[in-house]
């Protein structure tokens, strides 16, 4: 009962007016942003990030916003994919495979309406479980000491590092960078200037914002002068196709299970929205085998799978965020460094101190998914018709608009140099196959984690046994150990097979 | 051979790393770890890591043409010198020429380029200063 009087404040939080308008404009805009080629959520929110800091809303009301970008650019991130066959971020890949045949047959209506109506209970379902397991995950936290919290965060570096990306070696050397970027600057508790190279502009340590935009926006600027080419593509025209109240009985329980099984992956730390539509996809696969299998050539079932996972996927990796201030995918880990910005610190006591923010997020999103359905649905010609935009009108907007959010957080062009510095070395970590939300991670806990490591031997006295001290840092140790050795054993059992 | 170069690299940086740390002085300490540790124990994680890397190199198809190359390094030089004169020219000029070089990289015409950049810094000039107030430059040309 709680549980209903606080999500009762999160309403009256997400509906204020200024609240309210700016859970539509961020789903507005996070569905252009989508839609537009190129553009993924993650650097939606990386590039309107500092223009929320800038226009000093509260804490709130600023999360409440780029939230909003960042699950409406996953509903826009389908529109590409379904008619142009080009995904416009990672988890929207398991989209075209069945998506743009259904396109190609002349369904492009019937796709699209089915993918928002996916995406919607998909992030309906997952906001569900969250309003349900968050005050469970954050009683549980309130427990943790620093040994705890230690582990919980080796245990998600330690996810990431086996689940995404390539290879495990290089999503650590990533977590290592990142970590290692958040020690620059005064030590808070001994006043030890360290890494500053005499620079005083990286005493306070290196900004939070300039690492983001530099690392995502201007690195993805340089990868698309690369794979620029001058050919236009060709879209799909749209159809008049409608989805039918039977295109929704049909895939029900498919989106039941994709809801379920995205949010379970984004929980998980380090994990997002790409493994989680993949994962759904081939369970699909797996469960309508030699049964009318039409998958990957247009069959409703693996398009709603993806679209109910990633969407739920990208809501519930907004569960570990705000209970255990660990984030569970690279966009949340940017919204992280934002609250941290705004000197919140997401944890248990969130839910306790500032229900305003937690609940009030919570219920802007279910506000949020709700608009989105309504704009997706007839809005939908509109977002189509922004696919046709150049590259060569859109590249100089992103480009002035990193550069206006940086330089007008601190006013000192220093902070451009340095964050076309970044780009140029994102750009290349890209190239030699690094992924770049191990290094948000690492930069956004790297304090956090020195904190309570160096607490927790405070306590103890420089006994590192401390680190094993009770059953919850066991557990965590153990399952830290599983995440590190199950995947190779996984591999190993398969190839016996 | 791109990876093994990289490897070397961060090889080279975890020890400078650490021998940076090892140096800092630290003239008070309440607690046992103190602010060498945490950068220490990175830095052998990196150099572990770097030596894997050196050893076992993935394999890396990215071969740019030397007209692509070109083309990211005038896009390198565009934003440092868009970082030059953004507070220098102020953001009407500094967009506006920045920007006309960027649609004439993404094959726009000469013309239409520039067009398109002036309209668009003036309008974001004024929608960005006025309307949303943020820290926009003036430039020392019209008086800022």
């Amino acid at each position: 009962m709680e549980t209903l009087d606080f999500l009762a404040t999160g309403f009256s939080v997400a509906l204020a007016p200024m609240n309210l308008a700016l859970v539509l404009i961020g789903c507005f805009v996070g569905t252009l942003i989508g839609s537009l080629p190129g553009i993924g959520p993650i650097n939606g929110v990386a590039i309107l990030l500092p223009l929320a800091y800038a226009m000093g809303f509260p804490p709130e009301s600023a999360l409440i916003l780029l939230a909003g970008v960042y699950y409406g650019a996953e509903y826009g991130g389908r529109i590409s994919s379904i008619l142009l066959n080009v995904p416009g971020d990672a988890g929207a890949i398991m989209t075209t495979l069945d998506g743009y045949p259904m396109a190609q047959k002349g369904e492009g209506g019937r796709a699209l309406a089915l993918s928002a109506v996916s995406s919607f209970f998909g992030s309906m379902g997952a906001l569900i479980l969250i309003v349900l397991f968050a005050p469970l995950l954050s009683d549980l936290a309130v427990k943790f000491g620093p040994s705890e919290f230690v582990w919980l965060m080796t245990f998600a570096f330690t996810c990431l590092a086996t689940m995404v990306g390539s290879r495990p070696l290089k999503t650590t050397i990533g977590v290592v960078i990142g970590l290692l970027l958040a020690t620059v600057g005064i030590d808070p508790g001994t006043g030890v200037l360290r890494y500053t190279m005499d620079i005083p502009n990286f005493f306070d340590g290196v900004d939070f914002l300039v690492v983001v935009i530099g690392m995502f926006a201007i690195s993805e600027v340089l990868v698309l002068l690369e794979s620029w080419l001058r050919n236009d593509m060709k879209m799909t025209p749209v159809g008049k196709s409608f989805i039918s109240m039977s295109d929704i009985v049909a895939v029900k329980w498919v989106v039941l299970r994709s809801t379920l099984i995205g949010f379970i992956i984004g929980v998980l730390p380090g994990t997002g929205a790409s493994i989680g539509s993949a994962v759904a996809y081939g369970t699909e696969k797996r469960f309508a085998e030699g049964k009318d299998d039409q998958f990957g050539k247009g069959d409703i079932r693996g398009l709603a799978a993806p679209e109910a996972a990633n969407n739920a996927s990208a809501a519930g990796s907004m569960l570990p965020m705000l209970t255990l201030g660990i984030p569970g995918s690279g966009t949340t880990a940017i919204l992280l460094g934002a609250l941290l910005m705004f000197n919140i610190t997401p944890g248990p006591l969130l839910f306790e101190q500032q229900p305003q923010i937690a609940w009030g997020l919570i219920a802007s999103m279910f506000v949020g998914n709700l608009a989105l359905l309504v704009m997706n649905l007839p809005l939908i010609g509109m977002f189509v018709r922004l696919l046709s935009i150049k590259q060569s009108y859109l590249v100089p907007i992103i480009v002035m608009l990193t550069f206006i959010g940086i330089y007008s957080i601190h006013g000192d062009s220093f902070d451009l140099y340095f964050m076309v510095v970044l780009g140029v070395f994102a750009f290349i970590l890209r190239k030699l196959g690094f992924s770049l939300a191990p290094v948000i991670l690492g930069l956004v806990l790297g304090a956090v984690l020195e904190q309570n490591l160096r607490r927790a031997l405070s306590i103890s006295g420089g006994d590192w046994g401390i680190l094993f001290n009770g059953p919850i840092t066991i557990t965590l140790a153990v399952a830290t150990l599983i995440a590190m050795v199950a995947p190779f054993i996984l591999k190993r059992l398969k190839k016996a097979k | 051979m791109f990876d093994r170069l990289f490897a070397g690299a961060l090889l080279g940086l975890s020890g400078l790393l650490a021998w940076t740390a090892y140096h800092f002085e630290v003239p008070f300490q309440y607690e046992p770890l103190g602010p060498k540790a945490f950068p220490l124990i990175l830095s052998a994680i990196l150099a572990l890591c770097s030596v894997w890397l050196l050893l076992k190199p993935s394999e890396n198809k990215w071969a740019p043409t030397a007209a692509v190359l070109v083309k990211l390094l005038s896009g390198v030089a565009l934003m440092t010198g868009y970082a030059f004169l953004f507070e220098k020219a102020g953001f009407i000029i500094s967009t506006a020429i920045v920007g006309t070089v960027f649609c004439i990289l993404f094959g726009e015409s000469t013309k239409r380029a520039v067009i398109y950049s002036v309209a668009l810094s003036v309008v974001s000039y004024f929608l960005m200063k006025h309307l949303l107030q943020l820290n926009v430059p003036t430039g020392m040309l019209f008086g800022g």
